[in-house]
């Protein structure tokens, strides 16, 4: 007898759960039926990718994967709803943890389910959005668990190099939930709902006897501006799902795909007549470089990132002639524009994505410098600067540069300078390029005549003016060749606009324009 | 009462508030002179200037309250 022929072994089992469809549906209805969210929280696992996605577009994997059976016969759900669907018609593979489930703890079998989505999405090239809901590792699982965790990360990192990954943070997460987005490229906070900590009050309390509430450790106030472990913080998950609509029409699927162009559109008309007299003449007098922005770039849909956390360097996406770029620029009315630690790791990481992406980076100066002193040095800004140097010197899509007022010093070299690669770089007509600001200068190069003579104002201004022509005006450095070309400010998206079509042609394969 | 702060380490150049001035948020209400640029110290919040913590010339480091703004006196 073979063991395809072993009489009727099925009648048993038909008596019990009748033909295969009531058997499928069943199974079904168990495995999606919906349990009510708890606390803040409005949707289901499902209900959140579902929303984040096209209408109907989501297909779910493995949805009757279980991570095991309970005493009285039923499954308990792997604990995440893993699968792919599309953002404005452009495929992106989700992962949801199901806070329903034991909190949305990772155990062994979701963290299988996890790497399963990420290496389809690694393999095939899509875009992962994980939307973290979890305690962190599931404790009964053990080693399992950790061993799992461990796995996403190391996905994660893989991932870096082949597609973009957006982490949402929609509930309370812990350890290993937290640890993931951290690896992640962008991450997007709801407020009042998301925390991201190591571990929460409970454990803090007992590991050191701090007494402080989620929100304290974790929340998204304390992340999105004064840590920089989150990116964008929003007021609810429809937000959440909107800005990371948002941000991903601003990137490519992979590395090497296509850029997202759409149609060109002019710079806000209003903008571009100010621009001309936008930035004060006086270099100590603040300005907002976001009305500068406007004048250059295609007056259509930006997002900024990290726009509480070190706000003296603005990072943004945005579109010049329809293509995307990512934008850096020094806002001097934050902080004078400077250059400090936070400033230099919130630019460098910028720059980094945009290189690792292929986005052309445009980068605005006006800078006075980086920050010196004792606080600045213990924090590292020596290190951290040179994050920057780094990531611009690494960086190899298209940099455009553009010096509008000042840029002294390293963190004239800093912010995307010809010696660091800068394809083409501009300075405007009233700008300054120098080691130091003429003041600074004249102090220490003519410290002697200055102490001797009987007006020192006087005679330090009349210093500083020709220090002015002679050393700092952007002719020097065009005559040089070190800065192609002196400019308008007027002039400046055209310039911009003509190089960006020059440097990316035959990189994009433009469907827009 | 909040207090208007510092937002980088500098030099007080110039206070453009006095006590009993009614301030909006966003108001400058001092000036700072840091990295050869006047860095407006700013209230965050609107209210009555009850208190001024500096004098002129005086070395502030980032964080250090500025001018204290008593919102409660909001008209």
């Amino acid at each position: 007898m073979s063991q395809f022929d072993a009489g009727t072994p099925t009648d048993t089992l038909t008596a019990q759960s009748a033909d295969p469809r009531s058997l499928l549906t069943q199974q079904r209805d168990g495995r999606f039926a919906r349990i009510e969210p708890k606390g803040k929280r409005v949707h289901t696992a499902r209900e959140r990718a579902e929303l984040l996605l096209d209408d109907g577009s989501f297909v779910e994997m493995t949805p009757l994967r279980t991570a095991g059976t309970r005493p009285d016969g039923t499954s308990t759900s792997s604990g995440v709803v893993a699968g792919w669907g599309t953002t404005d018609g452009s495929p992106v593979v989700v992962i949801s943890h199901d806070a329903a489930v034991a909190s949305g703890a990772i155990g062994a079998v979701m963290a299988e389910a996890i790497m399963k989505a990420q290496r389809f999405a690694i393999d095939r090239g899509h875009p992962i959005v994980y939307i973290n809901d979890s305690g962190g590792a599931r404790v009964p699982d053990g080693i399992f668990a950790l061993h799992g965790c461990g796995g996403i990360f190391a996905l994660n990192v893989k991932a870096q190099k082949r597609v973009p990954q957006i982490s949402l943070i929609l509930g309370p997460c812990a350890g290993a939930a937290a640890y993931s987005p951290a690896l992640t490229d962008w991450t997007v906070m709801v407020k009042g709902q998301g925390q991201m900590f190591l571990t929460g009050p409970d454990i803090v309390k007992a590991a050191t006897g701090e007494d402080a509430t989620a929100e304290e450790i974790g929340g998204s106030q304390l992340h999105s501006v004064t840590s920089g472990v989150a990116h964008l913080e929003v007021n609810s998950e429809i937000e959440a799902f909107d800005a990371t609509r948002l941000l991903l029409s601003f990137l490519p699927e992979n590395k090497g795909a296509p850029q997202r162009r759409q149609g060109p559109m002019p710079a806000n008309p209003f903008a571009v007549e100010k621009l001309p007299t936008l930035v004060p003449e006086k270099s100590s007098v603040v300005f907002d470089m976001n009305a500068l922005l406007d004048g250059v770039l295609d007056n259509g849909a930006r997002l900024e990132l990290m726009p509480e956390h070190a706000p003296s360097i603005l990072t943004l996406f945005g579109r010049l002639d329809g293509h995307p770029v990512g934008v850096v620029a020094n806002q001097p009315a934050s902080r004078g524009g400077i250059l400090d630690s936070k400033a230099s790791v919130k630019l460098a990481r910028f720059v980094e994505f945009c290189g690792r992406f292929d986005l052309p980076v445009l980068t605005f100066v006006d800078v006075p410098g980086f920050l010196p002193g004792t606080v600045e040095e213990s924090r590292g800004v020596i290190t951290h600067g040179a994050k920057v140097l780094k990531a611009y010197a690494e960086t190899e899509s298209p940099k455009l540069t553009v010096i509008v007022r000042k840029a002294f010093g390293g963190a004239y070299i800093a912010m995307g300078a010809a010696s660091l690669g800068a394809d083409v770089n501009w300075a405007w007509s009233g700008s300054e390029i120098a080691v130091m600001g003429p003041g600074g200068a004249v102090a220490l190069l003519n410290r002697r005549e200055l102490a001797a003579s009987d007006e020192p104002e006087k005679l330090r201004d009349e210093l500083a003016a020709k220090y002015r022509e002679e050393v700092a005006r952007p002719y020097v450095a065009a005559e040089a060749g070190i800065v192609d070309d002196v400019i308008h400010p007027e002039e400046t998206r055209d310039r911009m606009v003509a190089a960006l079509r020059m440097l990316s042609s035959g990189t994009s394969t433009s469907s827009g324009a | 009462m909040i207090s208007a702060r510092a937002e980088i380490v500098g030099n007080i150049w110039k206070i453009t508030s006095r006590v009993g001035d009614e301030v909006a948020a966003g108001d400058t209400v001092a000036v700072l002179e840091s990295m050869k640029m006047e860095i407006p110290v700013v209230a965050p919040v609107g209210g009555h200037v009850s208190q001024i913590l500096v004098e002129l010339n005086q070395i502030v480091q980032e964080g250090d309250a500025v001018v204290e703004i008593d919102e409660t006196a909001s008209a």
